[in-house]
């Protein structure tokens, strides 16, 4: 469909080129300039043209890494994980805390275990702010996120894959849910789904190298991919002081 | 004073059917003692009328669906009726039929209500007549209407056809002796009186009652008892005419009965639809709001289902609300015919205007989009589906936090502020501690592990049945992920009990 409509468009282009020859400037560049404020488009050197800015992710190295400067706003973000405890939730723990500070709401669909509520407040998140969904099954798992992420109402929406994977027509109205709600949208999936396609607009793997988290982008709309960053774990956390044992 | 009386003569048949959508065509007939007592519209054109015997009406028309009278739930919906009547006026006195013996047009049920506070509110008589016909219609009870200076007499004028006509083209209330021309001009076997005492009258020759009026009252005393004489000072409204007072009750109590019992929770839905109208009708006239709807699924002498579906702030737009309940009932699998539905609302709070005021600003907007949001995750998903976190007051780490209703998710006012521990917890709480497997002094969760920080030493509840006693290690897996163990003090094992993430 897409092609279609860049067919149409340029169809478009050609014929007011043909017709006003005289013209300079201004009117003939004015399609080109819709064409290109298209998100679909990717430009090489677009990188200080655009001023859409995303969700900043409060790491200084991702954010530099990212076209929009942090999470894309309105979209998914896949983030494909094998292990738990690599850091992943610290990684968007920052972005969940701005949003409840303003007053969005966040909501967990399907966490794989309890969200701590002493740890979630220490990175200054507020917890009223905080709903966590069990939905019983895939359909009714969707449906939630999918609602969700349409009202509006939620500034963030974090969901992790159960045991079916959902097929790529389900991926893709989430997707557009995300966009018409304009709700970030985090889903956590297997490593496995790397290969699959995916309409997300960002797709991170993550993993460990041992010390630290070692970040692989594998898709980036509009932007450059296959960059891999390291994130170090918080200092506190992975100190080494003697203990007892 | 000005009563206004509404006789409601089909009550019996429209109590059973009122389930029905409009364009129902099927024939009935509402049987009482082997007798015909109602008969719906294409019931009549087949020649049914209330007074028939069972035979007789069979024989008129041989597709007769026959339903037993039920007086209970005509007696329900004279009820509700009364509870819509209470909008208008705060005087409202229903009175139920009286049902004589071998008798098919027994006296029927009907509402009083004195309108002469309430002219004013509804832009004069006419319009408060229109909106009272119109709201009938809608609700499909057939009614007659009668207006009089006294219950008495409004009951005798509903009856006179006459009257019924001036009353649907007058503007303003009559005066006092329009009434008297009325009540002299009606006959006298629409007089509210035993069916004995009306023979009698026929058989003195007294046909209308001015002819009554005309005979000294001592006479009429002699012969017809002192009630009789009673009954004409209070038609004459020479002496009050008390009726019992209703009292809305603090709940709202509907059910719709199916006399064909529905086998699909998708047909539920019209006849849902209907209660929730009159709910949020009757709501928005009273004030009021409920924060939970109970739907009961009757199956006759097979139990029942109750449905419930949570509101949390007050709502009175009915689509939403039958959005809400589409939602509950789409999970429901009915087991059984459901013979009745009905709607209850227990516990009915006034609305208070600052609930409402915030919506005309952006951040009440978004406030209101998130409890719509909450409501329809609540009747989809189940209330059990959906919690929040606090914190609360424990050296215990699994009793730092607790569930959270998700309903108290959005109130700002908090009572007092609870600061977490000042020391690096992790992101995950597991549900129960895991045990680690322990080998020659080293422990193994997928990989050795390799232990980091610790101790931090939690110790602490001896007094209470179970000592906890606990070191806390942060350890790091063999794939680098980060742990919190613990060392059990007592019993010397080790356990899993978070995950930083």
């Amino acid at each position: 469909m897409n092609s279609a409509e860049n067919f149409l468009q340029n169809k478009q282009l050609g014929k007011q080129a043909s017709s006003e020859p005289a013209q300079p400037g201004p009117i003939q560049s004015q399609p080109l300039q819709q064409l290109l404020t298209r998100p679909d488009i990717w430009q090489l050197a677009s990188g200080q043209r655009r001023p859409r800015t995303g969700v900043s992710t409060g790491y200084r190295g991702l954010d530099a890494l990212l076209t929009s400067h942090g999470w894309p706003r309105a979209a998914t973000t896949e983030l494909l994980i094998d292990k738990a405890g690599i850091g992943e939730m610290s990684l968007i723990i920052p972005t969940l805390a701005e949003l409840t500070r303003q007053g969005r709401m966040v909501i967990l669909v399907n966490p794989p275990h309890i969200p701590y509520a002493p740890a979630l407040a220490q990175a200054g998140v507020q917890l009223e702010k905080l709903l966590i969904l069990h939905p019983r099954g895939q359909r009714d798992q969707l449906w939630a996120a999918e609602q969700s992420l349409q009202s509006g109402a939620c500034g963030a929406l974090i969901q992790w894959q159960g045991k079916e994977t959902p097929a790529d027509k389900e991926l893709r109205r989430l997707q557009l849910a995300a966009r018409d709600g304009d709700c970030l949208h985090f889903h956590f999936r297997p490593g496995s789904c790397a290969q699959a396609p995916s309409p997300a607009a960002l797709r991170l793997q993550l993993q460990s190298d041992g010390e630290q988290l070692a970040l692989h982008l594998l898709k980036q709309l509009s932007g450059k991919s296959g960059q891999r960053l390291h994130l170090a774990r918080n200092p506190n956390l992975v100190r080494r002081d003697q203990p007892l044992h | 004073m000005l009563w206004l009386c509404i006789q409601l003569p089909k009550l019996p048949l429209e109590a059973l059917t009122r389930a029905h959508r409009a364009g129902d065509q099927a024939a009935l007939a509402v049987v009482q003692s082997s007798l015909v007592i109602e008969a719906n519209r294409t019931a009549n054109t087949h020649n049914v009328e209330p007074g028939l015997s069972i035979a007789t009406a069979c024989a008129y028309c041989t597709e007769l669906q026959l339903l037993e009278r039920d007086p209970e739930r005509e007696e329900q919906l004279l009820q509700q009726l009364a509870q819509w009547a209470y909008s208008f006026t705060p005087v409202v006195s229903p009175r139920s039929a009286e049902s004589a013996q071998n008798q098919a047009d027994s006296n029927c049920a009907c509402l009083y209500l004195e309108i002469s506070g309430s002219l004013k509110a509804h832009h004069g008589l006419g319009p408060l007549l229109q909106q009272l016909g119109k709201e009938l219609h809608k609700m499909r009870i057939s009614h007659s209407i009668g207006l009089g200076h006294s219950p008495s007499a409004a009951h005798l004028l509903s009856q006179l056809p006459e009257h019924r006509q001036w009353l649907a083209e007058t503007k303003t209330a009559p005066t006092p002796q329009q009434w008297r021309q009325w009540i002299s001009f009606a006959p006298s076997k629409l007089m509210d009186c035993s069916h004995n005492a009306i023979t009698k009258l026929y058989a003195c020759g007294i046909k209308r009652v001015s002819q009554l009026l005309a005979i000294p009252l001592s006479e009429v005393g002699a012969r017809f008892g002192r009630s009789f004489i009673d009954y004409l000072a209070r038609l004459n409204g020479t002496r009050p005419d008390p009726v019992p007072s209703y009292e809305p009750p603090a709940e709202f109590h509907c059910e719709l009965f199916f006399p064909s019992p529905l086998d699909n929770s998708e047909q539920l839905l019209f006849p849902a639809g209907r209660l929730v109208r009159e709910l949020c009708r009757q709501l928005q006239r009273r004030q009021l709001y409920s924060q939970r709807l109970c739907w009961v699924l009757d199956y006759g002498s097979r139990g029942n289902r109750e449905v419930n579906v949570d509101i949390s702030r007050p709502l009175l737009d009915p689509q939403r609300l039958i959005a809400l309940t589409k939602l509950q009932f789409e999970r429901v699998e009915l087991k059984e015919p459901v013979q009745a539905l009905t709607l209850k609302c227990q516990q009915l709070q006034p609305i208070e205007s600052h609930n409402l005021r915030e919506d005309f600003f952006d951040e009440g907007n978004k406030q209101h989009e998130s409890y719509q949001l909450i409501d329809k995750l609540k009747a989809r998903l189940g209330h059990q589906a959906l919690s929040g976190v606090t914190l609360t007051e424990s050296y215990l780490p699994e009793q730092a936090w607790q569930n959270a209703d998700s309903l108290t998710l959005q109130s700002k006012a908090r009572k007092h502020q609870l600061t977490p521990v000042n020391a690096t917890r992790p992101n995950w709480l597991l549900p129960r501690p895991t045990p680690l497997q322990q080998r020659d002094h080293k422990l193994f969760y997928d990989g050795e592990l390799q232990l980091l920080q610790g101790p931090e030493r939690i110790d602490g509840y001896w007094w209470q049945h179970h000592r906890h006693a606990r070191d806390y290690y942060i350890a790091r897996g063999g794939q680098g992920s980060l742990y919190w163990v613990y060392q059990d003090l007592t019993s010397e094992t080790w356990f899993l009990h978070g995950v930083y993430s």
